[in-house]
């Protein structure tokens, strides 16, 4: 049975990325901007610009064009970028890892800050720690990420020098965008992880477990922390996807050297494969990623794989 | 009762960190070669390897090397091919790598100096001699000879293949007389062929035979610096040591596209970058009023127009008393001041201020709701006509969107139907030039490095903008080869007195050209002239 679990979910995945991948591919298409255009001066004769899309592909028909995309990603070439002559595979990789390195240390802070506010504001709901939680939460939450990175920036790297405005330079150049980042995306993990430690604090195996002595710290951490931190992890794999987009701002706003900001500025040329690599790996990633969620909530909790089988 | 095993909990917070630090660490540094030359091998995004030159190194140069950012707005839209784009950005840039046959370090077209060129002679109306230099070599060590020149010139100028700059050249032959002796020929007396060798980089001739994706990834000029690592957003250059002239004073200088104005700034402002490029109206003030950073600003050679495409719009085609009213529904000088807020001047002609033989026309075109409205009726369209699009791309002109709706609003108070289409810069592009395209009007500029010919190409029969006047056609061709200045100043005049009658196109403003630098960087060069930017003689001193 696992095994056939497995092979759906690996299906979806399958399918998922085909889908997304022949979303952008449509997209693209379908949006004013011809690249072939782009790469000539205006006003270039029409047979020049067909010269051009001769050369980087684009004047056979959209269903030949899609297949030769869709082959080419099957054998991993992602393509050559049209300006220059890139390759796209080096470039996305080469972005990869910064984007996932501002992502992964988002996620770890934004998951330890919705445990601790989480866990102090459930202790005693509707008290003063509890609301100042909520608050908290709920400014974050209305705050825009743009607005937000702009002003981080013009007050702590312009004004007083701690740390670089822009680019990934070394871990101080990591403050400001992961602090957008956490600002951003904490609220929603802060009041899940608060609900759950509620939900989890009132049920019955908690009293009893208090009501055998144990320690009110142990139980909070031991029980408490385990059953409240299920809900976390579905909704950070499902945040996942939020925060490879939101990155997106930040990228821009940081000129980090991410799949974001790469995308982005793909865009702008109409640099067909860079754009569909460049998404193609965000979701590949998303997936990925979304696959070992689902794994390791199946193993955290003994109910998801019976419910399964 | 054990719901969970509590090692899988504490264990996937402390693996994400781990990844995420070893991420971070493995992540691309911020290192490039300064020994080896640009033919290293290509892992897709840079090239070479060996001793290393931090980049990043903050604006004062933190030690003995001095790194100079310089940030830029405009998109890397072109590859090294040469003469296979008019894009204003590659252009710039080429300007660090190549060397030109003639220089004019004033900006001013009536004082050509040498360059590669030590003398020139006009020896009939048709043909130059140009001495060249015999102490010049291109970056990959060729010297550089008449062959080089030939195959440079016939290149661009489209006599010997396809050429995005035979928009204003004249197709010219090139004799080798000696080594170091060329003479270039051409049909017609052609008037500017000074200030267009001024922007024809001179490349090998060897090179030009090589591989066609050679020649896209590695350019291989003899200017003062050559390009280290090229990714698709960042050029790095480091000063060639074999220049015939002085070498540049500065170790390593940086050209990256940072798309969003504000970040631009913000490193301006942080100390991370030393130069910014076109700085927007509304960040001008916060520049000023910083201590540390300063503003150089020209008044562009830019004309920043609604463009008309011909065959849209018929009543526009056909029509002069429309095309009047159009051009006195709304007044121009509250956009320059509010919108554009000054960083621009009210166009006086379809040639932009600084543009040689320039001459301001009369009457200005102001508003006039009363007289666009009787023009209306003289065009037969009492109701204002048919509805058309005005097309307007965000983020590249400044303040562009409001402009257009600005104008927009003031057209429709005398009945005129627009309606404004925002786009970016490639769908606007695209909308312009394809077949398919919708609108009518389109928020454009076009840059020229001062000659009146570059900047009446864009209305000549050779571009998409030309509404069959023969008239403005055979002005333009005149104007090229018109080799007399004062006959070539009245033919200009001439040229510009009938543009501005016909008004096929509906001109707004010249746009201001403003950098924004770091107060310890010193002597780049900024010119209007194609909006030149050149860091030769640049160094820092802070």
């Amino acid at each position: 049975m696992r095994g056939k679990y497995l092979l759906i979910r690996l299906t979806q995945m399958v399918l998922v990325v085909l889908a997304v991948m022949t979303i952008v591919f449509v997209v693209l298409r379908v949006a004013t901007g011809d690249p072939a255009r782009l790469a000539n001066p205006p006003g270039t004769p029409e047979d020049i610009i067909a010269q051009t899309r001769e050369r980087i592909g684009t004047d056979v028909s959209l269903g030949m064009q899609y297949v030769n995309y869709v082959w080419d990603a099957v054998r991993g070439n992602l393509g050559t970028s049209f300006r220059g002559s890139q390759s796209v595979s080096s470039a996305v990789f080469s972005a990869l890892p910064n984007t996932l390195s501002l992502a992964g240390i988002t996620i770890v802070i934004s998951a330890t800050i919705a445990v601790v506010f989480g866990a102090l504001a459930a202790r005693r709901p509707g008290r003063l720690l509890d609301r100042a939680v909520l608050v908290y939460a709920a400014i974050a939450q209305a705050t825009p990420a743009f607005w937000l990175a702009v002003v981080l920036v013009l007050v702590f790297s312009v004004r007083l020098r701690w740390f670089p405005a822009i680019d990934m330079t070394g871990w101080r150049s990591f403050v400001l965008p992961v602090t957008t980042l956490v600002l951003s995306l904490s609220p929603i993990l802060v009041r899940t992880s608060r609900q759950s430690f509620i939900e989890t604090l009132s049920e019955d195996y908690i009293k009893a477990a208090r009501s055998r002595g144990l320690p009110s710290w142990r139980v909070f951490a031991v029980h408490g922390v385990k059953a409240a931190s299920l809900p976390l992890i579905t909704i950070i794999g499902l945040q996942l996807g939020y925060l490879l987009a939101g990155a997106v701002v930040v990228e821009a706003i940081f000129n980090w050297p991410g799949i974001g900001k790469l995308i982005l500025d793909s865009l702008a040329s109409r640099d067909f494969p860079m754009i569909q690599g460049g998404v193609l790996v965000a979701a590949v990633v998303f997936v990925v990623i979304n696959f070992f969620v689902d794994m390791l909530y199946a193993v955290l909790d003994p109910r998801v794989r019976v419910a399964r089988a | 009762m054990r719901h969970v095993r509590s090692t899988g909990m504490r264990g996937w917070p402390a693996c994400l960190a781990v990844l995420a630090l070893v991420l971070a660490a493995c992540s691309p540094g911020d290192t490039v070669d300064t020994t080896t030359t640009t033919s290293g091998e290509d892992d897709g995004t840079t090239t070479t390897v060996g001793e290393t030159t931090d980049t990043t190194a903050p604006p004062d140069g933190e030690g003995d090397e001095q790194v100079v950012r310089f940030l830029m707005a405009e998109n890397f839209w072109a590859d090294w091919t040469p003469y296979s784009s008019t894009a204003l950005s590659q252009k710039r840039l080429e300007r660090q790598i190549y060397d030109y046959l003639v220089e004019f370090s004033t900006g001013d077209l009536s004082q050509p100096e040498p360059s590669l060129a030590t003398e020139w002679t006009q020896v009939d109306d048709t043909t130059w001699e140009f001495s060249l230099r015999d102490d010049v070599v291109f970056h990959d060590g060729q010297p550089l000879t008449a062959a080089d020149v030939k195959a440079s010139v016939e290149l661009a100028s489209g006599f010997s293949g396809t050429s995005a700059y035979a928009l204003t050249w004249a197709p010219a032959e090139v004799e080798i007389v000696d080594d170091y002796t060329v003479r270039i020929s051409t049909e017609e007396p052609f008037a500017p062929i000074l200030a267009e060798l001024w922007w024809t980089p001179i490349v090998s001739a060897e090179w030009l035979q090589g591989d066609a994706a050679d020649l896209a990834s590695t350019p291989n000029g003899t200017g003062p610096f050559r390009l280290l690592e090229d990714s698709v957003n960042v050029k790095t250059m480091v000063p060639n040591e074999t220049y015939w002239q002085e070498p540049p004073l500065i170790d390593v200088l940086i050209w990256e596209f940072v798309q969003d104005p504000q970040t631009r700034l913000n490193a301006l402002l942080s100390g991370q970058a030393h130069a910014i490029d076109r700085v927007p109206p509304e960040h001008l003030e916060t520049i000023e009023d910083e201590e540390g950073v300063e503003l150089l600003g020209v008044t562009g050679i830019e004309s920043v127009n609604l463009y008309v495409r011909p065959g849209r719009f018929p009543i526009w085609d056909e029509n002069a008393d429309f095309r009047r009213a159009v051009n006195l529904s709304f007044d121009r000088g509250p956009l320059v001041d509010n919108l554009v807020m000054g960083s621009a001047s009210v166009a006086g002609s379809f040639l932009p201020t600084n543009t040689m033989f320039y001459q301001e026309q009369s009457p200005p075109f102001t508003a006039s709701p009363d007289a666009a409205r009787a023009a209306l009726e003289a065009a037969g369209l009492p109701d204002g006509g048919p509805e058309f699009e005005i097309w307007v791309a965000e983020g590249f002109l400044p303040r562009a969107v409001p402009v257009a709706e600005a104008i927009a609003a003031q057209m429709r108070e005398i009945g005129l139907k627009p309606t404004v289409v925002t786009s970016d810069v490639a769908g606007l592009i695209d909308d312009a030039f394809s077949e398919t395209g919708t609108g009518a009007m389109y928020h454009l500029s076009w840059a020229s490095a001062g000659d009146p010919n570059q900047a009446a190409a864009v209305y000549s029969s050779a571009f998409a903008w030309y509404f069959g006047d023969e008239v403005l056609d055979g002005l333009i061709a005149q104007g090229r080869t018109t080799l007399d200045s004062a006959e070539r100043a009245a033919v200009y005049a001439e040229l510009q007195s009938h543009m501005w009658e016909q008004a096929w196109h509906v001109p707004l403003y010249n746009s201001d050209f403003t950098l924004g630098i770091s107060s310890d960087l010193e002597g780049v060069l900024v010119q209007p002239n194609g909006f030149r930017t050149d860091f030769y003689r640049a160094s820092l001193n802070g």
